[in-house]
């Protein structure tokens, strides 16, 4: 197993009241899975991905990565596993602004500490893999909105890290655009990468292999995406 | 970790370039501070260059003996001016009796003077600024005066007290532009005196005192026209540089005898040194070199609260890209090493620009004002430290708030 969450837990305490993002979930997502999470706004997708990509700590409950336990890590040690096992696609691409393609597609180089040579190398490589080798000097400012996702992509893809994780990659970009996207995850699913991808389309989980639902914080559905993506909910 | 610092200082440079005017704006402090402290630095280092110099070209061999205190004093240092007052004045007797009763001596001058008089000729006429100096034959030997052309003033002509003159090359050339002034008339209040002589350029003493809108007319002539009862200030040259201390000893041995100096009381006169004048210059301009630095700590501690306000706001502004750069793997120093090293070549650039407008100022005075300006190596390299220091201060705590950021609140942040 890529990924074992065993009773994970994460509250918040909001003006004395405490809500529960996430509330006894368990799962195991081997390595060159493709699997979608799923659920109503507020059902805890965000903070799921949060944990699994190590950018939150949980309240209680065991999380080991790759075989690591992450959840006793302190945040320099997570910034670590964050840089070398996880490739993060953001809902809003969270690119720099004033850096080029190619600067921001290095960046999670930079910080392994990669020769500034070497970085450039792979960074092209990465590019080349979401065909935007003629957009590498573009700023973000410059490009359309699906080849911003594409360079988050191809920042995601240069560390080769174990997992890639994606919230609502699709969420911004009109239907071509992100169908477009969705070919490239198709594309890098056959490649062997794994992928967790967060969403609230039942279309696109339809697509994935795998899916899980979550509902106020529980896991409510784990099975082929076809199936967990319209569980209760009303076929168009 | 060259790469590293290549990285931050990349970021750093962006920083400035994305907000030049801003950041330029914030950085006056620092630039102010540094540009006063360069300012004042070449000013008083070409003054010490200047007065080390000029002292030096009066000759080595040459002490002088005064009834007042010589050289530069801050404040008035605890010397009772009123006990100095009525001291007895030195008279050319005294300069005679040293001249031949001290085997260490050369020879001595007598020199009296009188500032801010006017000099005419039937065509024009000097400032009321001009300098007028009574002296011995041996005067410009012992004061480093040559003369350019014509003569100085003879034995004979000293002892007749004759109205002859040896002008300063400023005052000739105001009185006679177009004319040689050997063998010319020229008066001082309304006396007349021949022209005998135009002395060699010599510039300012310290860039303050003109040395060469003077005039020089004989001692008896001068205490004629000025009054009998002037004292005089005395040169000596002993023979040479081993023989001033003993030629000083003599001197001073053969003053307090001839002024009744009881064997246990203080000399009633000065005995000074070019040395001991530039010294006591080279203490003034430390005290200046202080108080300067005190006003340009003061204007840095400014300098450093621009760099922690923009450092803030640049870190405010930047919380987004903070928030990516962690969660794509950045840990706490290297962000934390980011903003410190983005603080530190900002008011490296002030520091920079205060010490191009230093030196510009500097050239600036030596152009318009003619004054003698030299920057020192040593208060650029302590600019550039000081600058440096306070960004890093100033920058620590911003940088720390960046370093401290959660990633997922930073990126949630617009
Ligand atoms: N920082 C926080 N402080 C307090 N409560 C929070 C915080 N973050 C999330 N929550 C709460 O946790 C619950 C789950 O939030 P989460 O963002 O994971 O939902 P989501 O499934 O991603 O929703 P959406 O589809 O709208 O993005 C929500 O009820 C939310 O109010
Ligand atoms: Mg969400």
């Amino acid at each position: 197993m890529l990924i074992e969450l065993k009773d994970i837990r994460r509250e918040y305490t909001v003006g004395g009241e405490v809500v529960r993002a996430l509330d006894g979930v368990s799962i195991g997502i081997a390595k060159g899975e493709w699997v979608a999470i799923i659920g109503q706004s507020g059902s805890g997708k965000s903070t799921l991905m949060n944990v699994i990509g190590c950018l939150d700590t949980p309240t209680s409950g065991s999380y080991r990565l790759n075989g690591k336990d992450v959840a006793r890590m302190d945040d320099d040690e997570l910034a670590g596993i964050r840089n070398r096992e996880i490739g993060f696609i953001f809902q809003n691409f969270q690119l720099l602004p004033r850096e080029t393609s190619l600067a921001n597609v290095e960046l999670p180089l930079v910080y392994r500490g990669v020769s500034a040579r070497e970085r450039r190398a792979r960074a092209i490589d990465a590019l080349k893999k979401v065909r935007l080798e003629n957009r590498m000097t573009h700023k973000p400012t410059e490009l359309s909105g699906g080849q911003r996702q594409r360079v988050a992509i191809a920042r995601a893809l240069a560390g080769e890290p174990s997992l890639l994780l994606a919230d609502e990659p699709t969420g911004n970009l009109d239907s071509a655009t992100g169908e477009e996207i969705v070919r490239l995850f198709e594309e890098l699913h056959q490649a062997g990468h794994t992928l967790v991808l967060v969403t609230h389309e039942p279309r696109l989980a339809a697509r994935c292999p795998r899916a899980i639902r979550l509902s106020d914080g529980q896991v409510v559905g784990d099975g082929p995406g076809a199936e967990v993506a319209w569980q209760g909910v009303a076929r168009p | 970790m060259i790469g590293v610092l290549v990285d931050n200082l990349r970021l750093a440079f962006g920083t400035f370039l994305a907000h030049p005017l801003r950041t330029l704006l914030t950085l006056l402090g620092i630039v102010i501070g540094v540009a006063t402290v360069m300012t004042m630095m070449a000013l008083l280092e070409g003054l010490r260059m200047k007065v080390n110099k000029d002292f030096g070209q009066l000759g080595a061999n040459v002490f002088r003996i005064d009834k007042w205190p010589q050289g530069f004093r801050f404040g008035g240092g605890g010397i009772d001016w009123n006990k100095i007052s009525r001291r007895k004045r030195l008279t050319v007797e005294d300069k005679v009796a040293i001249s031949e009763q001290c085997p260490s001596v050369l020879r001595t001058s007598a020199s009296s003077w009188q500032p801010g008089e006017v000099l005419r000729t039937a065509m024009s006429e000097t400032g009321r600024d001009v300098f007028v100096i009574g002296a011995t034959v041996e005067y410009p030997e012992t004061s480093g005066i040559t003369i350019a052309s014509g003569r100085a003033f003879n034995e004979g002509e000293e002892v007749d007290g004759r109205r002859v003159a040896v002008l300063g090359p400023d005052v000739a050339d105001k009185l006679f532009p177009s004319l040689d002034p050997v063998g010319q008339t020229v008066r001082i209040r309304g006396r007349p005196y021949t022209v005998v002589g135009v002395m060699e350029r010599r510039g300012k003493v310290m860039g303050l005192f003109n040395m060469d809108n003077q005039v020089l007319v004989p001692m008896s002539t001068f205490l004629g026209q000025f009054g009998l009862r002037r004292g005089v200030s005395i040169s000596v040259e002993a023979l040479d540089q081993s023989g001033v201390a003993a030629a000083m000893d003599e001197a001073t041995r053969l003053m307090r005898q001839r002024r009744d100096v009881g064997p246990t009381a203080d000399n009633d006169f000065e005995v000074s040194t070019n040395e001991t004048m530039a010294k006591s210059l080279n203490e003034l301009s430390n005290v200046v070199t202080a108080a300067t630095f005190g006003v340009c700590i003061l204007s840095l501690l400014v300098g450093g609260i621009g760099i922690l306000n923009i450092m803030l706001v640049s870190v405010t502004e930047r919380t987004r890209e903070i928030g990516i750069r962690k969660a794509l793997g950045a840990k706490k120093h290297r962000i934390l090493l980011q903003f410190a090293t983005e603080a530190v070549v900002l008011s490296l650039v002030g520091g920079v620009l205060g010490i191009a407008i230093g030196f510009g100022l500097a050239a600036l005075g030596r152009w318009t004002f003619g004054l003698y300006t030299a920057v020192p190596v040593w208060a650029v390299a302590v600019s550039l430290l000081m600058s440096s220091g306070v960004g890093l201060v100033f920058g620590i705590y911003p940088a720390a708030r960046a370093a401290k950021l959660d990633p997922i609140e930073a990126m949630r942040a617009e």
